[in-house]
Parts: structure tokens; sequence; C-alpha cells
């Protein structure tokens, strides 16, 4: 199954709305942390667990730290290529 | 402790001993301060006290003060009032010492830390007496904590080869009330050097500090230290030229060591094994994960010695704590568990994870049972069961899997176990919730071991 950047998008709003901190005028580019949806370290935990379990992987298990949706998503275009 | 202060005072007694963003106390003040404390508690005859106080300047002179006169102090974390009426019945304590107001009437005498320092009284001079006391709670977030004794004289002799650096700037990241936290202080004392504590202790409040308070050294968790290099890289103004980097507190992440040492290109990179029972044992300063297999088998003049136990690293420490409080002393020559599984790979220990159930959640130990047996009072849910689930970013997170009742909508049964969960400490709510149609068991017994 090919993971496709809507897929990401979606996955990545609907837990920042579960948690209340999507922040308006939310962007690919949008910082996940500071001056973002800042994002603590368990909320950024949680978002990896959450991507793994919708997702089956996610960039922060594999070493990485994506600092926006655009790089999550680009974490999955680099899988699937 | 006190004579820490005293030494740098009695020489350069205006040198800075802790730095925050509000300002600066000095190596004499913090000193004068110890002994107007230490004459009000000979006053009053305190022997042993608990503080709900979390700012430098108030802990560094009342810790110091207290080691002058043989007073034992326990300072407690952040907490919630019935929390703290549980600890002070539970570790005995009569004086509370605290400016907070809802704490007022918790314990039979509440002193302000105004009521230490400002009075007549003439301060006390020493020298220390013996035995000088001192109490740390272990850490624990849904269990509770214990007291492990200590006496100053073991946490002094840790750092006796510390070398004078009154140039370095060390961060303070933990907590006063972690054994972490204390080693932090400890050392930059020991070197005659300046402590920087923002408050709170978290990674953005570290971050500010490096940069505006001139930190150059600092000891962090692993955690800690990959958020505050998130957050550099989500604002863009850069790091520090940091001369230090230690971290300890949990296994590494791989590939932290070498972001770190491209984030920091100046700095030594080292890690410490230490914790509240068995103390420090020193640090790696090779860069590299876990520990050098040197440290096994010393024999029996060395102060620390380890050994590995089918998997489970071993230790021997006669700098560690003297006991639990209310319990027999512990002997000193005697090996115990650490709890911690390891591999030996070539000259390298490396750690792998927890013996026990206890869920290691960046550093904070959460315990599965009570968040297990609050989820299960939750409508709807047949059985349910708590682990710890790997995560990259911190070690572990609390994880739930619920068996949930016929017909139960799961949606609005998960916005349930949520609400369940709100009022726990962050690093205890469950942060992955899986539904499942049957809880693993082994023996009849639920796994709450960390899944790998």
């Amino acid at each position: 199954m090919t993971t496709t950047p809507a897929d990401v998008e979606s996955t990545v709003k609907d837990f920042l709305t579960s948690i209340d901190k999507l922040p308006e005028g939310f962007t690919a580019d949008t910082s996940l942390y500071a001056d973002g949806a800042e994002l603590d370290s368990l909320e950024t935990a949680e978002l990896s667990a959450t991507l793994e379990d919708v997702l089956g992987s996610d960039p922060y298990s594999a070493g990485e730290m994506p600092e926006t949706l655009a790089q999550i998503q680009a974490f999955y275009a680099a899988a699937s290529a | 402790m006190f004579e820490l202060l005293d030494r740098v005072a009695g020489v350069e007694p205006d040198r800075t001993g802790v730095a925050v963003h509000g300002g600066e106390s000095s190596y004499g003040e913090l000193r004068d301060d110890a002994r107007r404390i230490a004459a009000r508690l000979l006053a009053d005859g305190v022997t042993r006290l608990a503080v709900v106080d979390h700012e430098a300047p108030v802990i560094v002179p009342l810790l110091a003060g207290a080691s002058l006169v043989g007073v034992e102090v326990c300072q407690y974390p952040p907490a919630e009032p019935d929390e703290v009426r549980d600890l002070l019945a539970r570790l005995d304590h009569d004086v509370l010492v605290t400016d907070r107001a809802d704490l007022a009437g918790l314990a039979a005498t509440t002193l302000s830390v105004a009521d230490l320092t400002d009075h007549d009284l003439a301060p006390v001079d020493g020298p220390p007496p013996t035995p000088r006391p001192h109490l740390i709670l272990t850490t624990g977030t849904t269990g509770a904590p214990r007291g492990v004794r200590h006496d100053w004289s073991r946490l002094l002799a840790g750092i006796e080869r510390v070398r004078p650096a009154p140039e370095e700037r060390w961060l303070l990241a933990f907590g006063l009330h972690q054994f972490a936290g204390m080693q932090v202080l400890l050392h930059t004392f020991a070197a005659g050097a300046t402590l920087v504590a923002p408050a709170p202790r978290r990674p953005i409040e570290g971050l500010a500090a490096m940069r505006e308070l001139g930190v150059t050294h600092a000891s962090a968790t692993p955690t800690y230290w990959r958020f505050l290099l998130a957050q550099a890289r989500s604002d863009g103004l850069g790091l520090p030229p940091l001369r230090q980097v230690t971290l300890g507190g949990e296994a590494i992440p791989a590939p932290l060591l070498p972001e770190l040492r491209e984030a920091f290109p100046t700095a030594a990179v080292s890690q410490v094994y230490a914790s509240s029972e068995f103390g420090s044992t020193g640090s790696m300063r090779d860069g590299r994960a876990g520990l050098s297999t040197d440290v096994l088998d010393r024999g029996d003049d060395a102060p620390v010695d380890m050994r590995i136990v089918d998997g489970e690293l071993w230790i021997r420490s006669r700098t560690g704590m003297l006991g639990y409080h209310g319990e027999p002393p512990v002997d000193a020559d005697g090996w115990r568990a650490t709890g911690d599984l390891v591999e030996v790979e070539g000259d390298r220990i490396l750690f792998k994870g927890r013996s026990s159930e206890v869920i290691n959640v960046g550093g904070v130990k959460v315990h599965p049972l009570p968040i297990e047996e609050r989820v299960g009072a939750v409508d709807g849910v047949d059985m349910a069961r708590v682990y710890g689930r790997p995560n990259a970013m911190t070690g572990a997170v609390v994880a739930l899997e619920v068996v949930a009742a016929p017909g139960v909508d799961h949606d609005a049964l998960k916005q349930a176990l949520r609400a369940a969960c709100a009022d726990l400490a962050p690093a205890a709510r469950p942060r992955s919730i899986r539904f499942v149609d049957e809880i693993m068991t082994t023996g009849s017994k639920i796994v709450r071991r960390t899944q790998g």
C-alpha cells in the first residue's frame, strides 16, 4: 500500500486536532514545535506512535526528527520510492 | 555541601554561584544565607525537614545551611497538596519549608523561606557535625516514591577529584529533588563554577539559558537533548559553543551522539551512570554509547564495582545510599541488582532496557498497574493492559490495549479513556490506545513489560 501525502496530512491534522494543537493556518511548512504546533516531547512521542499505527512506519523510529508536515511527507515518499 | 560554598566565598565572595534569569547570587551571599538558615534551624531544634520550593537561589543555601548543622533535608517534587500530605505522613516529616499558601497547615510546623533567613540570631560557623544526613526521593509518577538516605560525606566523596574551574557555567536541567540534579550542583560548586538554573527546567528554558546566561557546560537526559536540538533547529537562532555535553538517566538513542557532536563541535561529549540508590559511578568521556567493560570486576578495593549477572547489571557502591527511610541500613559491601538489562558488545556494555515492569518514559518511571485499574473502571471496558511501548523520542510511552464490551462505540470509548487519564502526570497518560480482541497473558498474568 502506498502512503500518499494526503494520507499523511490527514493523519497529522487529525492527531493535532485530537490534542487541541492544530494551529490556525497550519500548512505543510508550519513548525511542529516552537512557534508552530508547539508539540512537547510526549506529544511528539504520541505522534510517532500514531503515525506507526495508521501508516505502518514513522520517521522518528527511523532516527529522523522531522520538524514539519512536509518533512514527514518526504519520509513516506522516500520510503515508497 | 556548606564547605563547598565557604571554600570559594573565603577567597572570592563576589564570584557568582547561582545565575537565574532574574539575577545572580554570589558565593558569599549563598554562604551567608546558609549560616543564617543554620542558626534558625539550630535555634528551633529542627532535625529533619521537607521543602517544597524549586528555585535554586532558595534551595542551595537551605541545603548548605542544613548540612552545616546536621539537619536532614528532603526536597519534594512539584506536587499538589494531597500528594504533599501523603509524603509528609509517609516520611514522618513534621516541618515543612514552603512559601506556597495552598500547603499551609499540612505539617505540624510550616516555615517560610523568610522565616529562615530574616532574623537576628548569630550565624553558625561550623565545623559541620557527623553524621550529616540527606534524603532524596526516588522518582515515580504513579508509584509511591521512597526516601533514599544519604550522608553528605559520601556525596562529597564523589567529587573530590573535581578540579577548580571558576569559568565554567553549568546548566541545571534536572530538578534539585533528583539525584542527577544534586550531582550537577555538587560538581558545579566543587569546581567553584556557576550554576545556571532556569525555571521551569524544560528544554525551551534550557536553550534560552544557554543563549542568554552564558552556559558552557550542560548535563541532561537524551530526551532533553533531542528536544533542545529540535527547538534550536526550529527557531533557527543557533546554538552556543558549549564545552561539555553530558548525558544520563536513560539509554541513549544511537543517532543522538553524532548529532550532538555536530551541533556542539567544541564540546566534549560524555555520559554518566548513576541513581539515587547506588550513587554516581563516574563518567564515560569517550563519546561512545554505553559503559566501558573496564568498570567490571574492579576488585574489593574499588569504591564502586560492577558485574553482569544473567544479563542484568549489578553494582557494589560505597558512595551510594545508606538505606531507605524507615528501613534498616544496607550493606555497603553488598551487591545490588540495578534493574538494567545489558549486553556486552566488544569492549562496551550496552543498555537494553529495564528488568521490571516499570515504564521509563523519558527518564520518568511510570507504574502500569494504577493506570490499568483506572481505565478498567471506565464504562465499556471489559479488560485493559498497560505496558511500555518502545518509542524513539522518549524511550517508551505508556500504551493501552483495551478489550471493549460488545456494541461499544470505539471512538466514544477512546475519548472516555483519555478523559479518565487526563489528570495523570503527562508521562503517565496513555499515548497509544488500541482495541484488541484479547489481552496478552502469561501464566494467567497480564504481561505488562515493555513490548519490543
